[in-house]
């Protein structure tokens, strides 16, 4: 059932108040329809009051005049005309009309009539004793309804009201009555209504609910593809509500941008602010005499020069302003694995064919280096190797070291992990390596997955997207 | 001139600037100080220099508008020494014509042989103004060299290590002209030959992987009998 559920903010609007309209106007019909029906046994129980009232007066007027026998001795059709009899028409069993009873007894009372009892039922079928006791079978009503100016002249009899009143000790008059529908076209007028009633409302609410949509479709897709500080502010539409919500983010996207702002001008003053001491150290560094000693020094230089490097890339990626180029991917490969076979490291990688991806050649080269750098260090030599599947190009380093726990694989890409345990210095490297290839991948839309092979040695996997 | 190379030292950190210029006095050259753009104006005034080495980061006006001021005027090359390492720095640094491009921090061996490079470039007769964003055309090829990127054909960009970019640089500038190894190693390096031949056949050999169709039959850098190469084919200078 949830799948079938309208996914959207209208979509969601617009099915519950359709729901809610369609339990109120099948409430509004069942009402209706029950009025209706309450009408016509009414109505055709004021035709039944009527017509023993004027029987009543005729036969006080008469004193018991008997109706004299027919010359041929057949019955006198005493049509439309109650009958009397000495019992109810009504049989003891029959579920009666309460409420219709004490309407046509106060209407007897109205009239000046006194009556003992009244009972009223409602029946399907005509009791065949009472054929000739009924009102509204008689075509004049048609007419006079046509005189009035009704139209679509309904004649579905639907049933017969039977009444029965009881004049004195022993003797009932009963009459039936027969029930009309009044308007048989009721439920489809009240569908018609229905269907009007969502048309007026639903109209608005759609406008309504794009009105809200359409910003905060509009909201999402910035927020999708914020990029902090460079992402233009949203138009402002749609209820106030949204206004807000939209003018709440666009303040959010200016103040991230502005501390992004100012982290990058901070970054940029560390940076400068430890070069140029650094630099300085470098240049004195010269002037040592001892061979070995000033060597290590240069190392110590590098290393954090390295480590600052590593450090200020990390927390600048996503805000560099290099763009994606299609750039040559093997060669790209090609040229980090010739700077490590040229500071003599073991490094392998057999190019086959152009592979051509949009990338940031400068990030992508600095991931490589520290993938491989690490194979090459924690693993003695490093195979590169290439695998692309659509545009999904996967590059495989794998080196011949010991590999890492399966459990520890994880923390490897915390910033300052490191295979030893320790954080000892002498493999050199920041432990930043690895996190920010990670992240620079990751940036392009890829990953790095390390493994452990079976044959040995461990497999780090470089995946990237090539569009 | 005075026969030692006359260098303009302008950095505004004294702690920088003041071993540097002993080192390079040290090494020969004659070394002239100002710590701010002002001050360098006023010393270019007095005397005449061979190269100028120029901080990009400096309070009041910055090395990339001074290095705007000296191309205006003058030839004299300039080599920026900064702090930033960015990309972009560097590509904007190279478009306003500066030389090359060192980053705090650098290892002052390295920078002497830079500025070897760079004055052998430019007094070197057809000097290649590797610097001033010129653009090669040759085989299909783009070669810029302010964003010191190689384009093929179909606008892929091809990586390049420092020393393949120089290589080709070289024999761009000097296409159709023979250049026996030495020569490519002085030119591109600026060290004394003590690096074996070898490492001029590897860098050619990696070059004509990157570039050549067929890297066996290589079509644009030819080898030439009796020791030497040769950018062969046409060669656009836009």
């Amino acid at each position: 059932m949830k799948h079938l559920l309208p996914k959207s903010l209208i979509g969601q609007l617009l099915a519950l108040v359709a729901v809610t309209l369609l339990i109120a106007q099948g409430i509004n019909i069942v009402l209706l329809y029950r009025g209706a029906q309450n009408q016509k046994i009414v109505e055709a129980s004021v035709s039944a009051v009527g017509r023993i009232t004027g029987e009543i007066e005729r036969m006080n007027e008469r004193r018991f005049r008997e109706l004299r026998p027919r010359r041929d001795d057949r019955p006198r059709r005493r049509r439309n005309r109650p009958s009397v009899s000495t019992e109810s028409a009504i049989s003891v069993g029959q579920s009666r009309l309460s409420v219709v009873e004490e309407r046509a007894a106060l209407g007897f009372e109205n009239m000046g009539i006194t009556v003992l009892a009244v009972e009223v039922a409602r029946v399907d079928r005509l009791p065949p004793d009472m054929i000739n006791n009924v009102i509204g079978h008689g075509r004049g009503r048609q007419q006079t309804l046509r005189a009035v100016g009704y139209r679509n002249l309904p004649n579905a009899i639907d049933g017969y009201v039977l009444m029965s009143a009881q004049i004195a000790d022993g003797q009932w008059m009963n009459i039936a009555s027969v029930i009309r529908d009044r308007n048989p076209q009721l439920v489809r007028t009240l569908l018609f209504q229905t269907a009007v009633i969502y048309l007026i409302l639903l109209i608005p609410l759609i406008w309504l609910g794009r009105n809200i949509s359409r910003p905060l479709k509009a909201l999402t897709k910035a927020a999708e593809n914020f990029k902090p500080g460079e992402s233009e502010p949203i138009e402002e539409s749609g209820p106030p509500d949204t206004r807000q919500l939209i003018a709440a983010f666009n303040e959010m996207n200016d103040r991230v941008g502005a501390m992004l702002d100012e982290k990058d001008v901070m970054l940029g003053a560390i940076g400068h602010d430890l070069r140029t001491p650094l630099a300085a150290l470098r240049v004195r560094v010269e002037s040592v005499e001892d061979d070995a000693e000033r060597e290590r020094m240069v190392a110590g230089i590098g290393d954090m020069d390295r480590t600052l490097d590593d450090i200020l890339s990390l927390a600048r990626l996503g805000r560099t302003n290099d763009t994606a180029e299609p750039t040559d991917i093997s060669a790209l490969i090609e040229t980090v694995a010739d700077e490590f076979t040229d500071m003599g490291a073991d490094v392998s990688f057999t190019r086959s064919g152009r592979i051509t991806g949009n990338i940031r050649a400068t990030l992508i080269r600095r991931a490589l280096r520290n993938v491989i750098g690490n194979a090459v260090t924690y693993g003695k030599q490093a195979a590169v190797s290439v695998d692309k599947d659509g545009d999904r190009l996967v590059i495989h380093v794998d080196d011949e070291g010991p590999g890492i726990p399966d459990d520890q694989i994880a923390a490897m890409f915390e910033p300052f992990a490191r295979a030893e345990k320790s954080r000892n210095r002498e493999t050199g490297g920041s432990g930043l390596g690895l996190t920010l290839a990670r992240a620079i991948v990751r940036d392009h839309g890829g990953d790095i997955v390390l493994q452990n092979r079976e044959e040995g040695g461990l497999r780090a996997s470089l995946i990237l997207n090539l569009d | 001139m005075s026969g030692k190379t006359h260098i303009l030292l302008v950095d505004d950190e004294a702690s920088l600037r003041e071993p540097l210029a002993e080192y390079l006095t040290k090494q020969g050259f004659r070394v002239q100080q100002a710590s701010d753009a002002s001050q360098a104006r006023s010393v270019m005034n007095a005397f005449n220099f061979d190269i100028i080495l120029l901080d990009i980061m400096m309070p009041g006006e910055d090395g990339l508008s001074f290095c705007r001021h000296v191309r205006e005027k003058t030839e004299t090359p300039v080599i920026f020494i900064s702090a930033k390492g960015e990309e972009l720095d560097r590509i904007v640094g190279l478009e306003l014509g500066a030389d090359d491009y060192v980053t705090k921090p650098f290892s002052p061996r390295e920078l002497i042989a830079r500025i070897k490079v760079v004055l052998r470039r430019t007094n070197g007769g057809n000097g290649v103004t590797s610097g001033s964003g010129s653009i090669y055309q040759f085989s299909g090829w783009t070669l810029k060299t302010d964003q010191r990127s190689l384009i093929d054909s179909e606008g892929v960009t091809v990586p390049l290590s420092s020393g393949e970019y120089q290589m080709l640089l070289v024999l761009l500038s000097r296409a159709g002209q023979v250049l026996n190894r030495d020569q490519l190693l002085d030119i591109t390096q600026g060290r004394e030959a003590h690096a074996f031949d070898r490492a001029v056949d590897n860098q050619i050999s990696r070059l004509r992987r990157k570039i050549e169709a067929d890297p066996k039959n290589p079509e644009i850098i030819k080898t030439v009998w009796g020791g030497g190469y040769v950018l062969a084919g046409d060669v656009k200078t836009l």
